[in-house]
């Protein structure tokens, strides 16, 4: 593996820096919600997650673009990365969730509308990752992934308006709640410092995972020619 | 709990919480490390055998 470069080497440490000033502001600066108590904390980090999640999935779908217009295989290494990073995160989202749920909503889990359809769009995700594995031929694994990564978007905007098209009891963080949401909270100022610094923190996090993902991407794919080239001899 | 005249008591769902963010985390960058561990070792197999 070639030496870690200057920038990422900076990458780290501001992600670093940028995730410590997260963890203050989330546990010592935000106050403490007034209903919920503590377990509100894990709102910063649980709506930071699911922006990673959202945001690792349009730059597949962009990636995917790009492959289909351009024919540039190189492309579908960001947009396998970018995937395996969304599944990440949109794990997190919806496990951290489940668990604010618990004392809020009295359940682990139930069927609302944005909960089933964050789940949909991970098992999108999860299946692009399985289905990519029974495609030997790298031409047409980087244009399937391209086609599915474009398709599969379409579960992003969905999730993310299934609380403001459908009757829900999850809250919506920015615009009108649903009557029967449970677990709504007014942002005070200070929470919302923390609340836009933790989706700045999770942004950083995002592309520090990346650069370093598609570095293993290149290093693996490296590998694998000398393997074959050492099997040829 | 909407009844209670205080917060209520979710300390430990948040710790919870925080443990599956922040362990979910630390497990996919150790994942990383592994797969690149793993990649030089190979590496050093091919490098022999170029030898």
């Amino acid at each position: 593996m070639k030496a870690m470069p200057t920038g990422l080497k900076v990458l780290n440490w501001i992600t670093g820096l940028v995730f410590a000033v997260a963890l203050y502001l989330v546990f010592f600066y935000a106050p403490r919600e007034a209903v919920m108590g503590e377990v509100q904390r894990v709102f910063y980090f649980h709506v930071a997650a699911g922006w990673v999640g959202a945001l690792a999935f349009l730059v597949t779908a962009i990636a995917g673009v790009i492959i289909l217009t351009k024919a540039d295989r190189r492309w579908d290494r960001v947009a396998l990365a970018s995937v395996e990073i969304g599944v990440i995160f949109t794990f997190i989202n919806i496990v951290s969730g489940s668990i604010w749920a618990r004392p809020i909503w009295n359940t682990w889990w139930t069927w609302d509308p944005r909960l089933t359809t964050a789940t949909i769009m991970e098992l999108i995700y999860i299946a692009y990752l399985m289905l990519r594995q029974g495609i030997e031929d790298p031409d047409r694994r980087a244009r399937f992934g391209a086609v599915y990564g474009i398709v599969g978007f379409i579960s992003v905007p969905l999730t993310f308006l299934s609380i403001r098209i459908f009757r829900t009891i999850h809250p919506v963080v920015i615009g009108n709640n649903d009557p029967g949401a449970e677990g709504t909270f007014d942002m005070t100022p200070r929470m919302q410092t923390a609340f836009f610094f933790s989706l700045i923190t999770f942004t950083f996090v995002y592309a520090t995972l990346l650069w370093h993902r598609l570095r293993l991407q290149d290093f693996r794919e490296y590998i694998e020619e000398r393997k074959m080239q050492a099997l040829a001899t | 709990m909407f009844l209670q005249q205080g917060p209520a008591d979710t300390v430990n769902f948040m710790i919870m919480g925080f443990s599956v963010i922040l362990g979910t985390m630390a497990l996919y960058i150790v994942s990383l490390v592994l797969r690149a561990r793993s990649l030089r070792k190979d590496q050093a197999v091919l490098d022999e055998i170029d030898e």
